[in-house]
């Protein structure tokens, strides 16, 4: 893996804003997701992108109550220009870890993880997932992206916007020097001590996944 | 002058009734009302009820308050405020220069500013682009620009009520003049001085 001395560059380019400009897309992981939403009784879901109208007024407009956790917030507040490398720094990465999910045990029956874990490295990831599941109650799924372009130097980071129970509008807010790439594999033993690990490969470089506490 | 009033004297205010007992409510001393309306140029007076209504109420970005703060208007704070506000039945705003402390409670609630705290509104929660709120909200509508940073969970209730605490007597009835404030921070008393604005 290589790192950069600055690891956070910032997607400016006119071409590169056309290609990364809001868009709706279909998601099937979210369909999946969203499925479970339609139970009538009460669920608790967090939303790992920060609190948005759409993403509120969807989930609660179903009864369920919500909360919100914007983690590439804590990230950059954390980590700030030197994104990747500060992960290595002991201090900052506990301080990260002190401030994400700081939630008690078992709250949650869902969990809208979006791409947040892609721009994390070990140690701080294992970590950051062994607190997912802990927050997860037993059966609780949670919806996870990917990118799946091993090939492309940046990954763009986005705001994931919920249209409807199958559509999802995306839009660009920065992004981070391609630095490592998550095949099926490396993500089976990310969650190995899940229940399930459900894969769908989209279109548009895009793995989305349904793990299931 | 105001013991003087009579029915054929010109009024302040054409549309306003006589001045006979009663008129504005059982247990209504006209002489006391309008007192409280002449120290209070920018109050406003509603017949109907006998009460009289204030401008709001606001803490600079200077200030700094801690302990519980009552109000029965309208409130900005702009400044620090560690411990509680309620707000009842009014607007709380908290400025974009505020750092609160506190648990905030009031019919409506606009947040330019930062609070760390849990957030009851009975009515609307406006979270403004600049906000960043860690805390627990408890509302019946919410409003989120892009860009706020909220940290916590969202409890949506349409029966959503904020409690008022119990009043003594009802609006028709007068308040002492001279009563004496119970809480150092207190605004919005409902026969005060004026609109007590800190700097």
């Amino acid at each position: 893996m290589k790192f950069g001395s600055t690891a956070k560059e910032n997607l400016t380019k006119a071409s590169e804003k056309n290609a990364l400009s809001t868009a709706n897309r279909h998601s099937s992981g979210f369909e999946q997701f969203s499925a479970m939403l339609q139970r009538p009784e009460n669920l608790s879901i967090l939303d790992m992108s920060g609190a948005s109208q759409a993403n509120v007024s969807f989930i609660t407009s179903l009864g369920h109550r919500m909360s919100t956790d914007d983690i590439l917030a804590t990230m950059q507040q954390c980590f700030a220009d030197d994104f990747l490398e500060n992960q290595k720094v002991a201090s900052k990465a506990q301080r990260f870890i002190d401030q994400t999910l700081t939630f008690p045990d078992e709250s949650f029956d869902g969990a809208l993880v979006w791409d947040t874990l892609q721009f994390l490295v070990s140690p701080v990831l294992d970590h950051v997932v062994a607190q997912l599941l802990r927050v997860m109650r037993p059966g609780g799924l949670m919806l996870v992206f990917f990118r799946a372009d091993e090939r492309s130097p940046r990954i763009p980071m986005y705001n994931y916007r919920i249209q409807d129970q199958r559509t999802l509008s995306v839009s660009p807010r920065g992004g981070y020097q391609n630095v490592q790439f998550f095949h099926n594999r490396v993500l089976e033993k990310l969650f190995q001590k899940a229940g399930s690990v459900k894969f769908f490969l989209t279109r548009d470089n895009l793995r989305e996944l349904i793990v299931r506490r | 002058m105001w013991s003087k009033r009579k029915e054929d004297e010109v009024p302040l205010r054409p549309e306003r009734p006589a001045a006979t007992p009663g008129a504005f409510g059982p247990g209504v001393e006209p002489q006391r009302r309008e007192i409280s309306t002449m120290s209070s140029p920018n109050r406003t007076f509603e017949p109907e009820t006998g009460a009289v209504r204030s401008g709001s109420a606001a803490l600079g970005k200077n200030v700094t308050v801690k302990g519980q703060i009552v109000a029965r208007e309208d409130l900005t704070i702009d400044g620090e405020v560690e411990g509680t506000v309620e707000c009842h039945e009014h607007r709380l705003t908290i400025g974009p220069n505020a750092r609160v402390q506190s648990n905030l409670k009031a019919r409506e609630i606009v947040i330019h500013g930062s609070i760390q705290g849990n957030v009851e509104a009975a009515d609307k929660i406006d979270i403004k682009k600049e906000a960043k709120l860690v805390g627990d909200i408890k509302t019946s509508r919410i409003v989120i620009e892009d860009g706020a940073y909220f940290k916590g969970s969202i409890d949506i209730s349409k029966t959503a009520q904020v409690k008022s605490p119990p009043q003594s007597q009802p609006q028709t009835q007068p308040q002492p003049v001279s009563q004496p404030a119970p809480q150092p921070a207190s605004v919005g008393s409902p026969i005060g001085a004026g609109t007590p604005t800190l700097k």
